[in-house]
């Protein structure tokens, strides 16, 4: 892309190639101070992270530290399946549970292997009448994988979905519009550790929580359903607080991309006759997706790196990614360990950027 | 979304046409689609502000009153049942000088950060978004890069350069924001810029004007809600931000912002967790902002843009 | 028009842009000798010494009174309290980042009883200053866990020890007493629970505890386990002896209680949920530290003078067992002045500090004859009682499994976790912690 424009300017003549190269150094010279900034700021830090991530360190100690490889790594994501047989009685015969009727199996624990490594229980899942285990060599960080990638895409979806409703709703000029508009920000500026208190303090599971009161007086429940213990509430839990506390920042950034497409581009449509609808797919989508693959860039780089929430709500009782680097820098201090796990992060992040860099076209030359 | 732009549609045509059945079918239409529009308002309305509204209604009761089953809507006398409000958890936090100190620290970051975020994020984001120049892909690939480490990764080696220059912890929260902040603010000004109309620009520089001269006369003002709204996104970003100014403001006590300033709010003994205090310090800190954001929105906003658009 | 406002707006935030860099610089600079100042300060006749501890209302005042007696007594010794959020993660990690930098600005901290053997490489040996004299009074079983290797690495401040809460006035309504074992126990919160809910009330619950994945629920488990004769995890020589039949038994039986004497939530509760059911009174009973009595007595409290607290129940009567907790005051090596920070910490630990903080702020002493003093008894008449919880307290495995306590303890309570949240069996959890504990400290499995 790059090459193009080169191979552009270079096409043209003299006084305009001359007016490219002052472009370009122009280019530069706006650029220098962003990137002064920020590599001033950030090459010592990031630079360790990826060396210690290569090494065994021991966060605030002077023992000895080793070059290791990638150890951090294969520890932190090496999983394995296994088949889990059915548990026999002394005579040979299946064992069955007489409630369900249903073959017992053995446990996890007695089938995952044990040597060279320890594999851990992640989760069993049954498939064409079998059982299966999936185990891993971290089963907390193998299963922060999973929760944090489907806590970030549904939280994106969902934030998609709803902020731009939000933001072409409040782009139609109405009474009270302003206030509005203010009134949008209220959960993106609450402090992140305290909206989550507040979503954890609806959720208690007495009736002193705001969602036990009213399902209990909707005589849904009996009003003391545990939101935040019961392992199938946790993750819906988590991202109805994320999709609430963020959906102001998508529809803040879509509704200053809206405003940016200028109106006569609607009321040709309009002449033309064209339906809202054909306008929205041909005028608004197209228009705003610059604006969008930026929010969604960031979006997913924030929910990727969720951890306020997680440690506020879940404490280690389920790990996003990022809480899981904190635990094992602070609680265990092993550096090289979760700065290991913050590269994982990293190259998750990378992926997520590039495919939407790709598929929006960001930074294309028009 | 569809019935929501239907509003839109000029309202002369209800008026103009003859009174007949076709016309009274759309008049009804139209009727509803207001209806449904009002509605999508006051639905995304609850979405927003109800949570916000348990966090005051929690930061008017007692520690008896939250703990009270069934909780309530208002707060209540636990025995009595009557209305019962209270302010003694605002009064806590006005009594509590940290906090006071807290609030001007923050507004002190946040604005800077913010101010220095916009300004060069707005140099980069004309460069990236309007220029053609070599490497450009590669320098939003890096800039990104460096706010993709989750915070508790970079915090060690960023704590150990400000203790080793002995930067105090003001500047160096400054500093630091910059890492999250800038790289979103020259992102969404290089979409911004690059979604504006070439011919502006191609016509100022026919008319002889520099480059900088077409950003600053053109660009910028057409941009200028979006730099609002960049530029608030960022400044929340930087109040809300707690692992770093917890750290670097361990040994530097006055520096310490509103997010570290709450996470030390306490009850009488160790343990206790004041919540009523935490959401009135919460509430305290929002509706400032929010009031701020709309007399900004009216003066600021309105006049750039109404200044603008003609370019 | 417009546009020279616009133009003005422009002009500033440029300026603005530049102070704030320029702003930036300058305080580097300043920065600088800042620090070179700090390291001056020893030549000088002033010394300043920082000490780091907790912010929670009470203990923060007593400590600035504590600092101004020392300072009074100290010419030329200036101190500085510094408060720590009481969030543990949050205060570790403050403590934990000046130790990796090495820093000399913190001379001492408050560190939790967990922590000395974890810490121990960033802690100076108070026998060195005359430690050993200073302790003498104190528990010994609190002085073992502060002691490393032989060296002192902390001074008892205030202890915490794991306590049973009943409502006495519930106890009377029903005709019972107060459990000594836990089968007795789930009797009476059974019977309470029925009877309460019966009488309308549907929020009521039998007994409320800490169960969320975290180190509470280490100190609570460890608790079920101890009391019915199953070891402590790891013992003080160093053998692992968790995966036994009464430990699995007792577990089994705590996990029995989750949805039926306990709400099914209390698999996510800490202390402040536990004290949420059980002061708003709808709990018969509650295990907790002893911070929750005062507030349960406070005047808007709902259970005000209608209940009491006894030692945990055991498997057998009598077997009771309370996990140790508290706080101690340690000093770093990185301290400038080592010798002052020690002085100030035995200063703030000793007995008279200890007796007027357990008088005016009901904090817990750890020195033994504080337990039979006039004053102190007439303003907690409950320590009396407690005496035999405090000095029989269990030790978490902590200083033995230094530095590797954390990881023991999170693997421990997230193997009981998954007890209780059903989603693995005793004996299958217990066998794969121990498999795990082995992988993790090396030492070898016998029984307690």
């Amino acid at each position: 892309m790059a090459l193009a424009t080169e191979e552009k300017a270079k096409e043209k003549k003299g006084s305009q190639s001359e007016l490219a190269k002052g472009e370009q150094r122009l280019a530069y010279w706006l650029l220098v101070p962003t990137l002064v900034i920020l590599l001033a700021i950030a090459f010592y830090p990031l630079g360790s992270v990826f060396y210690s991530s290569f090494t065994n360190d021991t966060f605030a100690s002077e023992v000895e530290t080793d070059f290791v490889g990638f150890q951090n790594y294969s520890d932190l994501l090496s999983i394995t399946f296994a088949e889990l047989p059915q548990e026999l009685d002394d005579s040979g015969q299946p064992v069955i549970d007489p409630d369900t009727g249903e073959p017992e199996y053995l446990s996890p624990v007695q089938v995952l292997p044990r040597q060279p490594r320890a594999y851990r229980e992640v989760f069993t899942f049954g498939l064409f009448g079998n059982q299966y285990v999936l185990g891993a060599t971290d089963a907390d960080f193998v299963l922060s994988i999973i929760d944090t990638l489907i806590f970030t895409v549904t939280t994106i979806i969902l934030e998609v979905i709803i902020g731009l409703g939000i933001a072409l709703v409040l782009n139609v000029p109405f009474r009270g519009r302003g206030s509005m508009r203010a009134a949008m920000l209220v959960p993106w500026a609450i402090l992140t550790a305290v909206s989550s208190r507040i979503w954890e303090w609806m959720f208690i599971d007495t009736r002193a929580g705001l969602f036990n009161i009213v399902f209990q007086n909707l005589g849904l429940t009996d009003g003391q359903t545990a939101f935040l213990a019961n392992e199938s509430f946790q993750l819906p839990a988590a991202i109805i607080i994320d999709v609430w506390k963020t959906t102001p920042f998508m529809a803040l950034l879509l509704l200053a991309g809206l405003a940016l497409i200028p109106s006569e581009l609607y009321e040709a449509a309009d002449v033309d006759g064209a339906s809202k609808w054909n306008q929205f797919t041909s005028i608004t989508l197209p228009l705003l997706r610059p604006t969008l693959a930026v929010a969604l860039v960031f979006r997913t780089l924030d929910a990727l790196r969720v951890f306020d929430l997680f440690q506020i709500v879940f404490a280690q009782s389920k790990y996003s990614m990022a809480s899981f680097a904190y635990y094992e820098l602070i609680d265990s201090q092993r550096l090289g360990y979760s700065s290991a796990a913050s590269v994982v992060i990293f190259l998750l992040i990378t992926i997520f950027a590039v495919v939407y860099i790709r598929s929006l076209g960001i930074g294309e030359d028009d | 979304m569809t019935e929501a732009t239907d509003v839109t549609a000029p309202p002369e045509e209800i008026y103009d046409a003859s009174d007949s059945l076709v016309v009274r079918k759309r008049k009804r239409k139209e009727r509803w689609g207001r209806v449904g529009f009002w509605a999508l308002i006051v639905l995304i309305a609850i979405f927003l502000l109800f949570p916000f509204y348990w966090a005051i209604n929690s930061s008017l009761k007692t520690e008896p009153q939250l703990r009270m089953t069934p909780g309530t809507f208002i707060p209540r006398d636990p025995s009595t049942g009557g209305i019962d409000i209270t302010f003694q958890n605002y009064e806590a936090v006005f009594q509590n000088d940290a906090f006071i100190r807290a609030v001007i620290n923050s507004t002190i970051v946040a604005v800077t950060v913010t101010v220095i975020a916009l300004v060069i994020g707005a140099f980069a984001g004309f460069a990236l978004g309007k220029l053609r120049f070599r490497g450009k892909r590669a320098s939003l690939y890096l800039i990104l890069s460096m706010t993709m480490f989750p915070q508790v990764a970079v915090l060690t080696g960023l704590y150990a350069v400000i203790l080793n220059f002995g930067i105090p912890a003001i500047p160096s929260m400054i500093l630091s924001y910059m890492l999250f902040t800038l790289p979103f603010t020259v992102w969404v000004l290089t979409s911004f810029f690059q979604q504006l109309p070439m011919d502006l620009l191609q016509s100022a520089q026919v008319d002889g004007a520099t480059p900088f001269q077409s950003f600053r006369m053109i660009l910028l003002p057409l941009t200028a809600p979006a730099l609002v709204t960049t530029g608030l996104l960022a400044f929340i970003a930087a109040v809300n931000e707690y692992l770093f100014a917890l750290t670097f403001t361990t040994i530097e006590p006055d520096a310490r912002t509103i997010p570290v300033a709450i996470a030390l709010f306490t009850g009488q003994v160790a343990r206790q967790e004041p919540f009523g205090e935490i959401m009135a310090a919460a509430v305290l800190v929002t509706i400032p902002l929010v009031i701020l954001v709309l007399i900004f929105q009216k003066r600021i906003i309105g006049g750039l843009t109404a200044g603008a658009v003609k370019g | 028009m417009k546009r020279n406002w616009l133009v003005a707006l422009i002009a500033l935030m440029l300026v603005l842009a530049a102070c704030g860099g320029d702003g930036g610089t300058d305080t580097t600079e300043d920065g600088g000798t800042d620090t070179t100042q700090a390291g001056d300060g020893g030549d000088g006749e002033e010394i300043t010494l920082r000490i780091l501890s907790g912010n929670v209302g009470a203990e923060f005042e007593s400590n600035e009174i504590a600092a101004d007696l020392f300072m009074e007594q100290n010419p030329g010794i200036t101190v500085e309290v510094v408060a720590t959020p009481d969030f543990v993660e949050d205060r570790l990690g403050q403590y934990l980042q000046l130790f990796e930098a090495q820093s000399p600005e913190g001379d001492v901290f408050q560190i939790d009883v967990i922590w000395p053997g974890d810490l121990a490489e960033h802690l100076i040996d108070l026998n060195e200053y005359g430690g050993a004299d200073e302790v003498a009074g104190h528990f010994p079983a609190i002085v073992e866990n502060n002691t490393v290797d032989g060296k002192l690495l902390g001074v008892p401040w205030f202890t915490d020890a794991g306590l049973l809460y009943y409502r006495t006035d519930l106890l009377e309504k029903y005709n019972l007493d107060p459990p000594e074992t836990w089968a007795e126990l789930e009797a009476a919160a059974t019977t309470i629970q029925e009877g309460e809910r019966a009488d309308g009330n549907q929020d009521f619950w039998g007994f409320v505890w800490q169960g969320n994945a975290y180190e509470g629920l280490t100190c609570d488990a460890l608790e079920w386990v101890a009391s019915a004769g199953g070891g402590s995890i790891i013992e003080p020589d160093g053998t692992i002896t968790i995966n036994n039949d009464a430990a699995i038994e007792v577990v089994n039986q705590a996990a029995g209680w989750v949805g039926t004497i306990s709400p099914p939530g209390v698999t996510s509760y800490g202390e402040e949920d536990a004290r949420g059911v059980w002061q708003a009174g709808n709990a018969a009973f509650m295990r907790n530290w002893p911070y929750a009595f005062s507030l349960g007595n406070a005047d808007d409290s709902e259970i005000a003078g209608m209940f009491d607290v006894s030692p945990l129940p055991g498997a057998t009567s009598g077997q009771s067992a309370a996990t140790l907790g508290g706080w101690q005051l340690a000093v770093s090596k990185y301290s400038e002045h080592p010798e002052e920070a020690a002085k100030l910490a035995f200063f703030m630990a000793g007995e008279s500090e200890q007796k007027r903080r357990a008088i005016d702020y009901s904090l817990n002493p750890t020195i033994e004859s504080l337990y039979e003093d006039a004053e102190v008894l007439e303003a907690s008449p409950f320590f009396g009682d407690l005496f035999d919880v405090f000095t029989n307290a269990v030790a978490r495995p902590s200083t033995v499994t230094a530095p590797n306590y954390s990881d023991v303890s999170s693997l421990f309570f997230n193997s009981v976790h998954s007890v209780l949240t059903g989603s693995a069996d005793a004996e299958d959890a217990f066998l794969e912690l121990e498999l795990d504990l082995v992988d993790q400290t090396g030492f070898d499995t016998g029984s307690p």
